[in-house]
């Protein structure tokens, strides 16, 4: 089987690339290549082993997710309904696609001191994770809405839909691919926003940790927080790379 | 394939006697497109075309002669730029916001996530009425298309997809049948096929019905009138009567008179006009 032959190369390709990666950092750790700021790999697991390490870990990576999640969440629905606002009355499609430039063009760093008097130390997380997201599903979802075809269209207008059918019958379902392609990217954008929005002072999560770590000179502690925060991005971008194989395969 | 059809014939069949109302009435359409950089193209000169109720017209041309963008006046799709577009007395658009059009254009247009069911129901939830499940499995049988409820678009040939779509622009009883090369992608044998139970399910439902071709043998087959259209700017060319007697089955097709028809309105597809 020639198809099986190149997947089993693909992995063993991935496997090696990982595995050099792995003992490349191992290695820089050992012998100090990088300073004593890159510790050994196996120090940073013996850190997290510890059962003090791993529940300030496991603590403080939930309240990151949660304000991932929450911002995910926030962030794909308002960009679905400003998706849907461009669609049906399109003289507002140029105001919102040049708003969410602008918004996604603004600097995190310079939006923060505005949250943080806004939303408040706690909430800056979330709304900077919703931002993330919200640009990237804007964009994902509009090209979703623009992918209908013009027989496709031609057949809702002889049948008589109306704008809200059409919507509900083509546009929607023929969006979701996209939508959920968009997903993919916003899952670590999400994690990644919370994680730069607890720089701002919030009271928990992987980002305070990062500032205090590096504060304190706890370089075990830093490497972990970072390790920790990327393997969580890994994880929700796998999953969602498999929700859109399904959603491909079901909408097209 | 199934034959039955426990429908009543429709009641819009012309009754004896009453004058046969008119079905659409194209005059003097012309259909000038813009394109880049202040160019023009006419793509329709002067065209008339009157259908009465219950007719069968076939519009047959060489490619580019612009008979699927009669077929498009008629539907709504475009508006001519110079003459009038009436259907049963109205905008060709009042027909369909009133979901009394049926559509099957040579691009099919399935809905890829939708199984063949849906698909055919696709018009009452766009209309938003509730789907009436026994005529949409009368539909299914009628094309033959039994067992293949839940299949996907992709999972059919060419040929099924057809039947998918032309059942989708029978199921809600149209006023109107416009009909766009819907057999140009099908083999010659699938598509005399298809032709032949076009003519059983027109023959039981008598649907005023406007079909596109290039297929003169197809046009012969199932018209009541065939409209010859030549190309550059569109225009009709000759309207020609075919009262073969229905069903036009291989005794007709194999007959004289039906080959002489064909080579005729041939020659007329072939030739220049006279100026």
């Amino acid at each position: 089987m020639i198809t099986g032959a190149r997947t089993t190369t693909r992995i063993a390709y991935a496997a090696a690339g990982a595995l050099l990666l792995v003992v490349g950092a191992q290695l820089i750790g050992q012998f100090e290549l990088a300073g004593k700021a890159w510790p050994p790999l196996t120090d940073v697991l013996a850190y997290v082993a510890t059962p003090s390490g791993s529940s300030l870990i496991q603590r403080n990576l939930l309240v990151t997710l949660g304000a991932a999640g929450q911002g995910f969440v926030i962030g794909s629905a308002v960009a679905l309904l400003g998706a849907t606002a461009a669609l049906l009355v399109p003289i507002l499609r140029p105001g919102l696609d040049r708003f969410a430039a602008i918004l996604n063009a603004v600097p995190t760093i310079a939006l923060a001191p505005l949250l943080i008097t806004t939303a408040g130390r706690e909430g800056t997380p979330a709304v900077i994770a919703a931002l993330s997201v919200g640009f990237v599903m804007f964009v994902a979802t509009t090209s979703g809405f623009a992918a209908t075809s013009a027989p496709q269209q031609d057949l809702l207008t002889v049948f008589g839909a109306s704008r809200r059918r059409r919507l509900a019958l083509l546009e929607l379902p023929r969006s979701v691919p996209a939508f959920v392609d968009g997903l993919t990217l916003a899952a670590p954008a999400a994690i990644l926003g919370a994680t730069i929005g607890e720089w701002f002072g919030a009271p928990q999560g992987i980002g305070l940790l990062l500032v205090s770590a590096m504060q304190n000179y706890q370089m075990a502690l830093l490497w972990a927080a970072a390790l920790a925060a990327t393997l969580a991005s890994l994880v929700a971008y796998l999953l969602l790379v498999q929700m859109q194989r399904v959603a491909v395969r079901r909408f097209s | 394939m199934p034959s039955t059809l426990s429908r009543p014939a429709p009641e819009r069949a012309v009754a004896p006697g009453a004058p046969p109302r008119s079905a659409v009435s194209i005059s003097g359409a012309d259909k000038v497109f813009t394109l880049s950089r202040g160019r023009t193209l006419q793509a329709l000169d002067a065209v008339d075309l009157q259908i009465t109720e219950g007719e069968f017209v076939a519009i047959i041309g060489p490619s580019g002669c612009g008979k699927s963008t009669v077929l498009r006046l008629a539907a709504g799709l475009d508006t001519p730029t110079n003459g009038t577009v009436e259907i049963f007395g109205a905008a060709p658009r009042t027909l369909a916001a009133q979901h009394r059009l049926g559509v099957a254009f040579q691009e099919h247009a399935l809905l890829p996530w939708a199984s063949v069911r849906e698909n055919i129901a696709l018009p009452y939830r766009v209309a938003g009425r509730r789907v009436d499940d026994a005529r949409v499995d009368e539909l299914i049988e009628l094309v033959g298309l039994g067992g293949f409820e839940k299949a996907r678009p992709k999972q059919l040939s060419g040929g099924m997809r057809q039947r998918v779509s032309i059942a989708r622009a029978l199921v809600l009883s149209p006023d109107l049948l416009l009909l766009d090369e819907p057999f140009g992608a099908l083999d010659a044998v699938t598509r005399r096929k298809m032709n032949a139970e076009l003519a059983r399910i027109w023959a039981e439902e008598r649907i005023t019905t406007i079909l596109v071709t290039h297929d003169v043998d197809e046009a012969l087959i199932l018209a009541d009138r065939v409209v010859v259209m030549s190309g550059r700017p569109g225009h009709v060319r000759t309207v020609v009567d075919v009262d073969f007697p229905r069903p036009r089955g291989p005794e007709t097709t194999r007959s004289p008179e039906f080959h002489a028809l064909v080579d005729r309105l041939t020659a007329l597809l072939d030739a220049p006009e006279p100026m």
